[in-house]
């Protein structure tokens, strides 16, 4: 025994023994929840997306009818126009808005009354939302009833909210407030010095924009407007609300397919559901790949 | 030749003095250091000569063309910021290349003059490096070349070393000295560390709540510092209150101890109340006879602070402090002893009221 040994006084360090954290128990319910709700639909929605209808079989035919059917590709593609169209405008409008609150000189009470409104907004969204447009926006909502009364009728010159730019106004109003409230800690994080430095360089406000502040909150703001992409082009209750189907949006299309209607195929269904999942799956990833880039920078 | 001139510079926010009656010439290639605590005004005062911040009153020059109100856009100031300010989105040369870029100079010349700046700041292999991807000192260096990049007239630098740790602080404030030396720029450094502006600067400006408390060089500052703030603000410096005994004579006295002063006390009468300052490095124990300076103490505790050992007195009843140097044969007296120690009457420092 060496005189080390003799004076060592505590045991060998060793391996805990491997033990069941109860930890686990806490998070449990949301492991369940993500399986039924998450994992469970989306494994059903591929594997029934390959499945035929009637035999239960393995088959290709509902995917390739989702490239063959021009009702199909046209679901998809007013789907993608409304998803960009509120995705660019929304993200446009709230970076705007959300830059003023913060970074515009306006007073501190401005900032927490929009953030609250856009979190309650950012919500409001399916059939209440619709049902407040038409209580506003129909032939005779408060608003048009107001403008008749002032001798101008939107209706007769072509307004129509139920129409793909009437349900692009709707859609706007829960985009914008998403833009803002993902967009706000982006713009938080853009650095006083950083103007400062760029002016001291000799930089006019426009170049600043220009070379510094827009590279850096691009990446922000192009991963957000994916994000409201995705969210617009997975909207379901609020156009079938507003339009009563007669937009032809995937959702809608989805719909109508699964419901057994007459003309429903529930396998076209399903593989349209999956082209979906594909889309919005490529708009998360879209959205974490740009807003990892960010985070590097306004660390 | 005066190069920089803030006269009668005064800001105020919002009905508060940040800075009063602030008043500098600054030379050419000089290295002028901000000294204060803060909330003192110094960084106040430097952003007014960047352009951030619009005096109240008062004139800021640049070889005599007033800047007072250009856009900072417009001075061919450098700064370099606290936090560094790097562009993240930027490669360490574009970074550095950035203000020739807006000046519309050429591709050649801005390359050239990137590799001379990464040459001489250390940096050469760096030049395609990211922000993120360098340390903070080598962040800071990065900083200090794309302020120098365009060839400013004055070079204006904000704490740039307080987010550093202790030993880079020491080894990146010589190499900016060295810099600006080498470039023969005229500087202001702001710092709240005694010892950085003690050690870098041709001049120190000290400041207390907005104004200019003395202005000298390290040693006046160190040696001979006019105020009690700067007295206490810089090093260890022990004070108390004495009564004038003899004015033409220097004579002094503390808690019934005589001291002589070498400070003129002319305008002084006997029995006048003044405050008296004794770094604790000037005092020394008794070692031979001596007629004046003799103070009775006791030992309340002693401190090793490496190569100092710090003695607490109690003299009469004022605690003062002596430093006296570390060696391994040091005949130190024990806590609870009684000595006396003495001083020079040129340690005796009076101090304005």
């Amino acid at each position: 025994m060496t005189a080390l040994d003799e004076k060592r006084d505590a045991p060998l360090a060793r391996p805990a023994p491997h033990k069941m954290s109860w930890a686990w128990l806490g998070v449990m319910p949301f492991f369940l929840f993500a399986f039924l709700f998450l994992i469970y639909p989306s494994s059903t929605i591929v594997v029934r997306s390959f499945q035929d209808s009637v035999t239960h079989g393995f088959t290709l035919k509902n995917i390739l009818a989702l490239f063959d059917n021009h009702y199909i590709l046209g679901a998809y593609w007013i789907s993608i126009e409304i998803s960009l169209l509120t995705s660019v405008g929304g993200g446009i409008f709230g970076f705007l808005l959300a830059y003023a609150a913060i970074r515009g000189g306006l007073p501190s009470f401005m900032r927490s009354s929009l953030m609250t409104f856009c979190g309650v907004a950012s919500n409001f969204a399916g059939v209440p939302l619709a049902f407040a447009f038409i209580a506003l926006l129909s032939p005779t909502g408060l608003l048009i009833s107001w403008l008749r009364a002032l001798g101008y009728n939107p209706y007769f010159h072509g307004f129509t909210l139920y129409t793909f730019w009437g349900l692009s106004i709707v859609y706007m109003y829960f985009q914008f407030p998403l833009m803002v409230l993902i967009i706000a800690p982006a713009i938080d994080g853009l650095r006083r010095e950083w103007l400062e430095a760029s002016e001291n360089l000799g930089a006019s406000s426009f170049q600043y924009w220009r070379y510094v502040a827009l590279p850096i909150l691009l990446p922000s703001i192009m991963g957000t407007m994916i994000l409201l992409f995705g969210n617009s082009f997975g909207a379901f209750a609020t156009a079938q609300a507003l339009t009563g189907g007669q937009i032809n949006l995937v959702t809608i299309v989805i719909g109508s397919q699964l419901r057994g209607d007459a003309l429903g195929d529930p396998g076209l269904g399903y593989a349209m559901a999956l082209g979906m999942v594909v889309v919005m799956a490529l708009a998360i990833t879209g959205y974490t790949v740009l807003q990892r880039r960010t985070e590097r920078w306004l660390r | 030749m005066t190069h920089l001139t803030l006269s009668n510079i005064c800001k105020q926010f919002a009905g508060t003095t940040a800075v009063e009656d602030f008043n500098l010439e600054v030379e050419k290639g000089e290295f002028v250091s901000f000294l204060g605590p803060s909330g003192c005004g110094k960084t106040t005062t430097l952003r007014m000569i960047a352009g951030f911040e619009v005096p109240t009153t008062g004139k800021v020059t640049i070889d005599d063309t007033d800047i007072t109100y250009q856009a900072p856009n417009q001075r061919n100031v450098g700064m370099v910021f606290q936090a560094y300010a790097l562009f993240p989105n930027m490669t360490v040369a574009q970074n550095i290349g950035y203000g020739l870029r807006i000046r519309k100079e050429s591709k050649t010349a801005i390359k050239e003059r990137v590799t001379e700046m990464l040459a001489l700041i250390h940096l050469e292999k760096k030049g395609n490096s990211y922000p993120h991807q360098l340390s903070g000192g080598q962040q800071q260096r990065v900083a200090l070349a794309r302020a120098l990049a365009i060839r400013p007239q004055v070079l204006l630098l904000d704490e740039p070393l307080s987010a550093l740790d202790a030993k880079i602080r020491v080894s990146l404030r010589a190499e900016i000295r060295a810099i600006q030396k080498k470039l023969g720029i005229t500087a202001i450094y702001v710092t709240h560390d005694q010892e950085e502006a003690l050690s870098i600067s041709d001049r120190i400006v000290v400041m207390y709540e907005g104004r200019i408390e003395q202005v000298g060089t390290p040693f006046e500052i160190y040696n001979f510092p006019q105020t009690a703030f700067v007295a206490s603000f810089v090093g260890t410096l022990n004070t108390a209150p004495a009564e004038v005994v003899d004015p033409a004579k220097h004579l002094l006295k503390i808690d019934g101890v005589q001291l002589e002063s070498a400070e003129m006390l002319e305008d002084k009468h006997a029995g006048d109340k003044v405050t008296i300052a004794i770094r604790p490095e000037r005092f020394n124990f008794i070692a031979q006879e001596r007629k004046a300076n003799i103070l009775d103490c006791q030992i309340e505790n002693i401190t090793f602070l490496g190569s100092v050992v710090r003695i607490q007195l109690l003299i009469g009843s004022n605690r003062f402090y002596m430093d006296t140097f570390n060696n391994p044969f040091l005949e130190l007296p024990k806590i609870g002893d009684k000595a006396q120690i003495t001083c020079s009457r040129e340690a005796v420092l009076v101090l304005k009221a």
